[in-house]
Parts: structure tokens; sequence; C-alpha cells
């Protein structure tokens, strides 16, 4: 394949890495799985002079639990490695599931989360699992790093919060409360290996009672230019009884939020239906979790 | 099951290509190298309909590494499959007719440099205007896209046939039903990209290894655009991953890889991108069919009235053939006395349709069997019991004198239904769930070859010696379909040898005697006889010779378990390879010939020649599907399949082809479409937007044999690879109509498209009520 020359570097440690990327923020492109990249590069999209492969630093790699903190997945940590692992599927079962079902299986040995974020893409599958934990990104740089919640990453069509010489580090989600549950939705034309026409996180905590609403989150994909939440149905759901009352006005609500358009995949009308629907459902699954954690306890 | 005690055939057998395959060892045409070896790399027009004006190569020339530029009047020959209608060219020849049509090509000393050279290349065009739908090429004042087609306008070709009378039989029916049918713009979506490498020797000889189902009309072609002697062409035939039809055509990248390797001196590959697959294309016409089908009280047809608009796309390619095959497939596999066909095929301006599994039926039967369905449920009949009283029997000639020398497809259409459940299941399952019923059938080979020609269509040799073994040499070529295996298990059989033992000589034009290819779904029946043929000739040479040595008459002697023995009294018996060794010390070396001519029929109609075949192969589906009405997703969950195929040779093959081809025309019913610009660009001509099934969405797949034996084919044999696929996409639409009650009469049908019916059926349901 044709493509403009690079420069490629492949730091082992991640001071190197740092001072380097430090030194050529401007042309340079962090290369962790290039599944994304690659293809950019590719289709003569991009054209950067230095590539500088992460794929070797141990110290960006890795999945912990801590009770206080949470889940904490280090940024080159790759997706596959997300999808099996225990941690995630004991504390954030629906990161697991929409990690598994991102691309393909060689896709997912090669691709990070980072990756997945940076790209911004509003299709992508982990952004909205990651908002509807309300994550936190941890951001470095050289010689510091500084916290983000993820729900101010996302500023527009594949832009990013990110300033020059800055990384995504890792990923925290906070523990899930009692009575919380997250789910993930998605809807392609086909069951695997798919760019979402439609997907959405969802959220839902519960008061004492188990039937009163405290708090709820609803991140919606491949509605607009980018991942986001659906911010005054999120508010207006707070405080209501679960019921049909409820579910009527998630699902009104995503579809007041929600500014599809007309693409290859579907239709701004489908999609305008279908967030409704899959909110319904991912609603519901949060409610079967909260209810199946119950009665076990 | 079988009629006949055999030790290999109808025995799954592991095939020799598998393991190599599974672990990397199977030669590809990629995998080829040569010293010196360049790559040719493709520029294609960037606009869609127009004149070339200049074509600027300097600055490619220019370039470190390149080592040649091709243009189009460099190889000014027309040819095409269709040898009466040559409309291609190597290249671009004074007019572009598709955006991405070949009109440049540069060898370098890497792929790189070569793609680097087809950005200095200037090309300068007077737009014409595109026309991207029949309509469009069809309005008046359309500007002509071959200036030198005979027929009017755009139209391609076009043609009519009628039997009996279709008004008057309409007019004396129960019921009649028509509705519009359209079929969607799809590729084969082969694994193996097109590759072929082009080497020159110093004499003078080509040699070219290419990924194809036709070594003999590439051999063909090339001699026509290279204007050599076809005895200094050697065609061979690298692994095929996978061909489906697609690669039943000569291909511009074969015949550019000999050009530029001629004009660079040195050897060229020249390897296609899934991009160029997409535009070299090839695929299924959509087709636009207004369809009526009139019954009689009891369900009986009383004629088929057809009318079809074939998107042809911008060259002629199979497309004549195409469109006759369409007009013998509304004869069978059901009794019908009246049929009218009229139809054209159409140029527009995008890649060229072409031959795809299945061709010529898949979109007449979608329509016919989804009218057949709609007629039963409208006359309160069941789907079943209609189609089962108008199936042909055991034997049948069509009205347009197609003889169908052996059919079971009413056992077919028994075995899916009671296997499935059906007549428990259709109309009574809840809403959103439901099961579709539909037949199919397909020709084993065809009556003519391409050109004028009176030669056998299948030939083989085999060789026989202690050194090497028995040694099958054919012309045929194994893309995938595992004809290998079939041929050298069918000798094996003959011989008594155990399958292993047999060595496969195929798809090489220099070393296996001629062939026609692979396509029609022939290679069995056509190669098989052949080879079949052969082996009995080796035989009628060996037999004697054992005759000698046991004392008894050759008639009586069978040749089984690695021995000649008497029938009467198996302990006269003596070792294979030792009657071989005695007949090569008395008379020198083995070998025996076979060829194979299909029957040759014919009427006194258009296209008469067109649609026969020696035997046909038949098959039913019962399909069930869940459909999700609040996003509009249908799911396949099962297909039960019961084909006739005759004797199955290799059951596991059988069943490959068979859960492929469901596979396929599933993709092709939901998700499978080619989308294009108001430009002519494609808009999705990757695998990551163009959509086929994965393993996640296949269905649970029950095929089975039903018991059949065509005693006039080698073994009792029938296609396998084509008829398949025919039921596929109209039991879905039929298993749709069951479970939401809404036809959908048009494909593929998408989510989108299910929740605005099932709008439309409550608004109307709303109007009713």
């Amino acid at each position: 394949m044709h493509c403009e020359p690079f420069e490629y570097e492949k730091p082992v440690s991640l001071r190197e890495f740092e001072s380097l990327y430090a030194a050529r923020a401007d042309d340079a492109r962090i290369l962790a799985g290039g599944t994304d990249l690659m293809v950019l590069i590719k289709e003569k999209l991009l054209a950067p002079r230095l590539l500088i492969d992460i794929s070797d630093l141990h110290e960006l790699r890795g999945i912990s639990w801590d009770p206080r903190q949470g889940l904490t997945i280090m940024a080159g940590t790759k997706i596959a490695e997300i999808e099996r692992s225990t941690l995630v599927k004991e504390h954030a079962p629906a990161l697991a599931y929409a990690a598994a079902n991102l691309g393909s299986n060689q896709v997912r040995w090669m691709a990070t989360m980072a990756g997945n974020i940076c790209h911004a893409s509003p299709a992508a599958e982990t952004p909205p699992v990651l908002l509807a934990h309300d994550c936190e990104l941890i951001i470095g740089r050289q010689g510091g790093e500084r916290t983000l919640p993820i729900s101010r990453f996302f500023l527009s069509y594949r832009k990013t919060a990110l300033e020059s010489g800055e990384y995504v580090k890792a990923f925290r989600l906070p523990p899930l409360p009692a009575r919380a549950a997250v789910a993930y939705r998605f809807k392609g034309l086909r069951r695997a290996m798919e760019i979402d026409m439609l997907n959405i996180g969802a959220y839902l905590e519960l008061c004492e009672d188990g039937q009163t609403v405290s708090d709820v989150r609803l991140a919606m994909g491949s509605v607009g230019p980018t991942t986001y939440r659906a911010a005054v149905t999120e508010k207006k759901l707070k405080g209501m009884p679960i019921g049909e009352d409820f579910f009527a006005a998630a699902c009104g609500g995503v579809v007041q939020e929600a500014t599809p358009i007309d693409d290859v995949r579907a239709s701004a009308e489908y999609r305008n239906r279908v967030i409704g629907v899959l909110t319904r459902r991912a609603l519901e699954e949060c409610l079967e979790i909260i209810g199946a954690r119950r009665s076990a306890a | 099951m079988s009629r006949h005690d055999f030790d290999v055939i109808g025995k799954d057998q592991k095939r020799k290509d598998g393991p190599k395959k599974v672990k990397g060892e199977h030669e590809f045409a990629d995998d080829i190298q040569f010293p010196m070896m360049l790559h040719g790399r493709i520029k294609r027009s960037d606009i869609g309909h127009a004149r070339i004006i200049s074509i600027d190569t300097s600055k490619a020339e220019a370039l470190a590494g390149v080592k040649a530029v091709l243009v189009g009047s460099e190889a000014p020959i027309k040819y095409g499959i269709v040898p009466q209608m040559p409309t291609e060219y190597a290249l671009a020849y004074q007019k572009v007719r598709f955006y991405g049509e070949p009109v440049a090509a540069v060898a370098a000393v890497d792929a790189e440099t070569a793609e680097k050279a087809l950005d200095l290349i200037e090309i300068e065009y007077e737009a014409l205007p595109v026309y991207t739908t029949p309509e469009q090429a069809l309005a008046d004042g359309a500007v002509k896209i071959h200036e030198d087609n005979k027929f009017p306008g755009n139209i391609a070709y076009e043609s009519d046939q009628n039997f009996g009378d279709v008004d008057e039989a309409f007019k004396n029916s129960h019921y009649v039903l028509g509705k519009v049918f359209k079929t969607s713009y799809v590729n084969h979506v082969f694994m193996e990209p097109h590759c072929a490498i082009s080497k020159f020797d110093t004499n003078g000889e080509l040699f070219i290894w290419s990924t194809t189902q036709i070594p003999h009309y590439l051999h063909n072609h090339l001699s026509k655009v290279l204007q050599m002697d076809m005895n200094k062409i050697h065609v061979k035939v690298t692994g095929v991953g996978g061909a489906f039809g697609g690669k039943g055509e000569v291909s511009n990248n074969e015949l550019i890889s000999a050009l530029l390797a001629r004009k660079a001196g040195r050897p060229v590959k020249v390897l296609y991108s899934r991009k160029d697959v997409f535009l070299q294309h090839r695929g299924r016409h959509p087709i636009e069919m207004r369809v009526k089908v009139g019954v009689d009280k009891e369900g009986m047809i009383t004629g088929i009235d057809y009318d079809g608009t074939m998107d042809g796309g911008s060259y002629g390619g199979w497309g004549l053939v195409i469109l006759f095959y369409t007009a013998a497939m509304l004869h069978l596999p059901y009794n019908v006395k009246n049929v009218r066909f009229n139809a054209r095929r159409i140029y527009t301006n995008k890649p060229t349709c072409g031959a795809m599994r299945g061709l010529g039926g898949v979109q007449p039967r979608f329509a016919l069997e989804s009218l057949l369905d709609q007629i039963a449920i409208d006359i309160g009949m069941s789907p079943y019991e209609l189609k089962k009283k108008n199936a042909i029997g055991f034997s049948h000639e069509t009205v347009s004198g197609q003889v169908v020398r052996h059919s079971e497809f009413r056992k077919c259409l028994d075995q899916a239904v009671e296997n499935s459940g059906y007549l428990e299941k259709h109309g009574n399952l809840p809403f959103g769930k439901g099961i579709g019923l539909a037949g199919g059938y397909y020709i084993s080979g065809t009556a003519y070859t391409l050109y004028m020609a009176y030669k056998p269509h299948s030939s083989a040799m085999i060789r026989v010696d202690n050194e090497s073994g028995v040694t099958v040499y054919c012309g045929a070529t194994d893309i995938g379909q595992g004809s290998d295996t079939v041929l050298g298990m069918m000798a094996a059989e003959k011989f008594g040898l155990p399958f292993e033992t047999i060595h496969v000589v195929s798809g090489d034009t220099s070393l296996a005697p001629f062939d026609l290819g692979t396509f029609a779904s022939r290679v069995t029946v056509a190669a098989g006889s052949a080879v079949c043929k052969a082996a009995d000739n080796v035989l009628k040479k060996l037999k004697p010779v054992a005759a000698i040595q046991l004392g008894v008459s050759p008639e009586q002697l069978e040749a089984r378990h690695g021995k000649f023995y008497s029938v009467f009294e198996k302990s006269r018996e003596i070792d294979f390879w030792k009657v071989v060794e005695k007949y090569i010390d008395a008379h020198g070396p083995l070998t025996a010939t076979g060829d194979y001519t299909p029957p040759r029929r014919t009427g006194d109609f258009k296209g008469a020649n067109i649609g026969h075949s020696p035997t046909y192969g038949f098959s039913a589906q019962c399909t069930e599907v869940e459909v999700d009405v609040e996003t509009g997703e249908v799911r396949v969950i099962r297909v039960t399949e019961a084909g006739d195929c005759g004797q199955p040779i290799n059951p596991v093959s059988v069943e490959g082809q068979v859960e492929g081809s469901i596979i396929m025309g599933m993709g092709q019913a939901l998700y499978e479409e080619l989308k294009v610009g108001k430009d002519g660009r494609l808009l999705n001509p990757s695998l990551h937007d163009y959509k086929i099934p994965t393993a996640a969405d296949i269905p649970e797949l029950k095929t089975t044999f039903v018991d059949s034996y065509d005693p006039e084919s080698p073994f009792g044999a029938k296609e396998a690879g084509e008829g398949p696929i025919q039921p596929v996409i109209p039991a879905i639409f039929n298993a749709v109509y069951d479970a939401i009650g809404v036809r959908f009469t048009e494909m593929p049908i998408t989510p989108e498209k299910v929740l605005k019916a099932l709008d439309e059926k409550k608004k109307q349901e709303g109007i009713r009520s």
C-alpha cells in the first residue's frame, strides 16, 4: 500500500514515550493497536510524520480493582483483554459485553480502548458504556497528569478534549452503588463485525425503596456528531417511580434529544424511532440486574 | 440409501486440499513469486461515462522503478465471454463506461512504486451523461453507452418467447395474481481477490498463473487480445479461493498482466484489492420483474406471464446467456403449459453484472415462489399442497422442449415439509414468527459451447503405472467446490483403489486435455463422465491381462479392494498392480482417454439452444424466521433443506455447498446491496460497508438428501452447487409473510423496510376496521 513515508519509534519506557511525544506532538501520532489509525493512513486521510508505537509499554497495560477507587483500566489494554477480564465481567459487565462486540476477534486483540475513544467516532462501542459509568479519564503528559470526566471528553465529530502533548493514560470506573446497574444495547444490520446503526449505554440507580429512580444516565451513539448523554431527559427521570410513565418519558426523551442524520447505515427516521426501543430495553435490563442482585442478596 | 454398493462413492471423503488450506500450504496465485517479477497496478477512471481525450503517461514513465506503462490503444481488441458479441477491452479504449474502469496500468519494481506512478498519469476526459438505472439509460435522447450496439438506445439485448396462449389461460383461470419484484445489485464476495502472474520465456511463449474458473476461455481470449497462437500460451490455474461465477469471465487483470509482462520483458503480477474486485464485479443482475401467475380452482398453474428489465451494467459479459437462462427457468420445477417471456438487458454506467451462483434462476424463482405462496394462501390452500400438485413427476418435457430425464422434486417437498413440521407451523405461529416454503432446481451443465464447436465439452486422460500410480488428467477446474476430490473418487471407485492413491492434475491447458471450465454446475456430470469413460477404457486394457492370469473371461472380472477377481469365484483374484506391471511389460505405457458431449437439444425459437441440460438437480427448503417488530430486524432461525442431487459423490462436500448456498442467499435476502452514487461511484466497495452474513448470523441448518439416483449420470450424480440457492430467498420472504403478514417484493428486507411496512399495514387495518 502506497502512503506518505513516516518515521517510526518504539519507546521502551513511559518516560521515553512522554518526552518523545512532548517534543513531536504536532506531527506525531500514537500507534497503539493501529486498527483505526492505519486505515486512515492507508486511505490518505492522515499523513503523520512520526508514529510512536506504545504497544510494548507495560506501564500502560493492565486492569485492577480497588474497592474505593473502582476499576482501573490502563489505556494500552487490549479490547480482547477487557472482554475476557474477570474483574471487568464482575464490576462492569456491560463494558465486557460492548468490548466483545467491537470488530472481529483479530481486531480486538490489536485495538485498545484508548484508541476507541480517541478516534472519537460517534458509532464507537465503548463510549456509551464509559459515559453510563461516568468514567474518569486520567490524561497524561510529560511531567504530569490530570483527570477529566468522560462526559467532557468528546467535543465534536472526531474531536476530543486532549491538548497538544496529552494522551489518555487510564480509565477509572467508580464502584457501582448498591441498587445500580449499567446495560449496553446496540443495533447493527448483522450480528457481528458491525459499525452500529445505533447504540446506547444506560445507567440506572434506584433509591432504597427499590421503586424510585435515584439517578439515571443515558449515553447515545450514532445519533449525533459524538456519543453524548441525554442530559435533559436524565434530569426529568430522576425521582420518578419505576413504571410505564418512566419508560415512556425515557424513550420519548431520548428521541427528543437525538439528532441523527441519514447515512449509508440507516436513515435519521429509523434511528429516531429505534433509539427509544433500545433505551427501554437497556433500562429494563438494568432493572433485571438490580432485581437479580437483590434476590441473590 | 444408494441403490449401489460403493466403496468410495457416497462416503465422506477428506479433501487433500483441506489440511493444506488450513496450514497455509495450498498455493494461491498471490503466493507465486518469480525472480525479477514486477507488480502491476491499474489506474481507474474517476468519471462514470466519458470520452477519453488524452492520456499523459510521461511522468509515470519517468518515475524510478517503473518498468512499463500501458494504455488501451496498445491492445484495442474487443473480447467477451460471448464471442459473437465482444464489448470489452483490456484497458478502456476511446471511452470509459463506468466509474472505476481500468484506463491505464503500470508495472514497477514494487506495488508502492506502481501505485505512486498511477497518481502521475494524467487523463483528460470529455464527460458524458451518467446513467445508473435502466430508466435513465432508456430515456428518450439518452446517449448510447456502446455506439456500435445494434439494438436501439441502451438495450443490450431483448427477446421474447411465447408458449401456449397465456391470455386465454388467464381468461379461464380461477385466480390470477401479479406483482412487481425487484432484486438487488449484489456481488459474490469470494474470499480470494483476483490475481494473475504472466511470464514470457525467451522463446516468446506465455505462461500465466491465474485464479480462474475458465482456463480454456482465458487461453482463447489471451490469444485474441495479444494476437498470439494458442499453442504458445500456457494457462495454469492456481488454488482458487472461491469464485461463484465471478471468475467465470476473463478479468482485466489477467490481460493486463500479460500485456505488461510482454512490454516490460519481465514477469508481472497483478493482484486486485477488494475494491478492484467490486469494480470487476460480474455479480447478479438486478431485475425488475412484472410477473403474473394464474391457477384453476384446484390450484393447478394455468400460465405464467413474465416481463423483466435487467440492469446489466456497462458491458456485455454473460448477459445474453443469462437473459435466456431466465427464460428457461420459468418452466420448472412445475408443470406449466402457457408461458410468456419478455425481457431486455440494459446497459448502464456501472460495474458489469454477470454470472453468479444460480444465475438466471434466482430472480425468477424469487418472484414465482413468492407468488405461488400468496396464491395458495389467497385461495385457501396450503402452499405445500399447491406446489406438490404442480411439481413435475419423475421425468418431464417442458413446453419449451427442455427434457428432464430424472427428478425427485416431489420427494424434496415432502421431506423438507416433514422434517420441519411446516404443516403444523405454517399459519399457526405467534405474530413475529413464521415459516416459509420454497422449491427450486438447477441445470447440471449446458448443451452448447459459447462458440460454435462440435468437440467434446469435457475430456480426461488416465495414466497408470507402477511408479507414479494412477494419475487423472482433466481440464476441469477445482475452484474450491472440491471437483478434484470428486473426480479422484470416481477413478478410485472404478479401479477399486483407495481415494488417497489417486492423483488428479487439473486446470492446466498444457498438461490436461480439453474442458470448457467450471460453470453451469457442469463439472460432476460432464468431467465425471469423461473420467469414468477413461477409467473404463483403462480397465478394458487391464482386464484381458488379468483374465489370462486367472483363466477366466474378462467380462466376469471386477476391480475392487485392490484386486481383480471373478464375480463368480472370488478366490480367483490377482493384485491390481501386478496386472498393471504385466500390461506394461507386454504393451508399454498404460493410458486411456474418455470424453463427454451432452445431448444437443434445441427448438425453433430465439434462444432455443440455451437452458438445456443433460440432467437437473432439485431442492426444497422450509425456513423459519423471527421478526423483531420494534426494531425491524429479521432473523433466520432455522433452515430445513431436502435436496435431490442424485447420488451425492462426496456427501460432506454437498452439505458444504448447500450450507454455503443458504448463507449466501440469506445475505442477499437480508443485508447485501452495492450502493451507487449519482455519478456512478460505488459507495460501499469494501467488506466494511458491504455486509455479508457473519458466523454470528448463521441459522440452524438441517440439510438432507432425498433418495435419488440418475441412472444416466456418472454414479447417479447431479448438480448440488447452484440448485440449493434457488429456494433460499423466497423461503425467507414467505416466512416473513407468515410472521408479520407483509408480502415483501424487493430485496433486501432491511429493518427500515420492515418498520415502514408494519406502519403501512397498521394504517390499512385501521382504515378497514
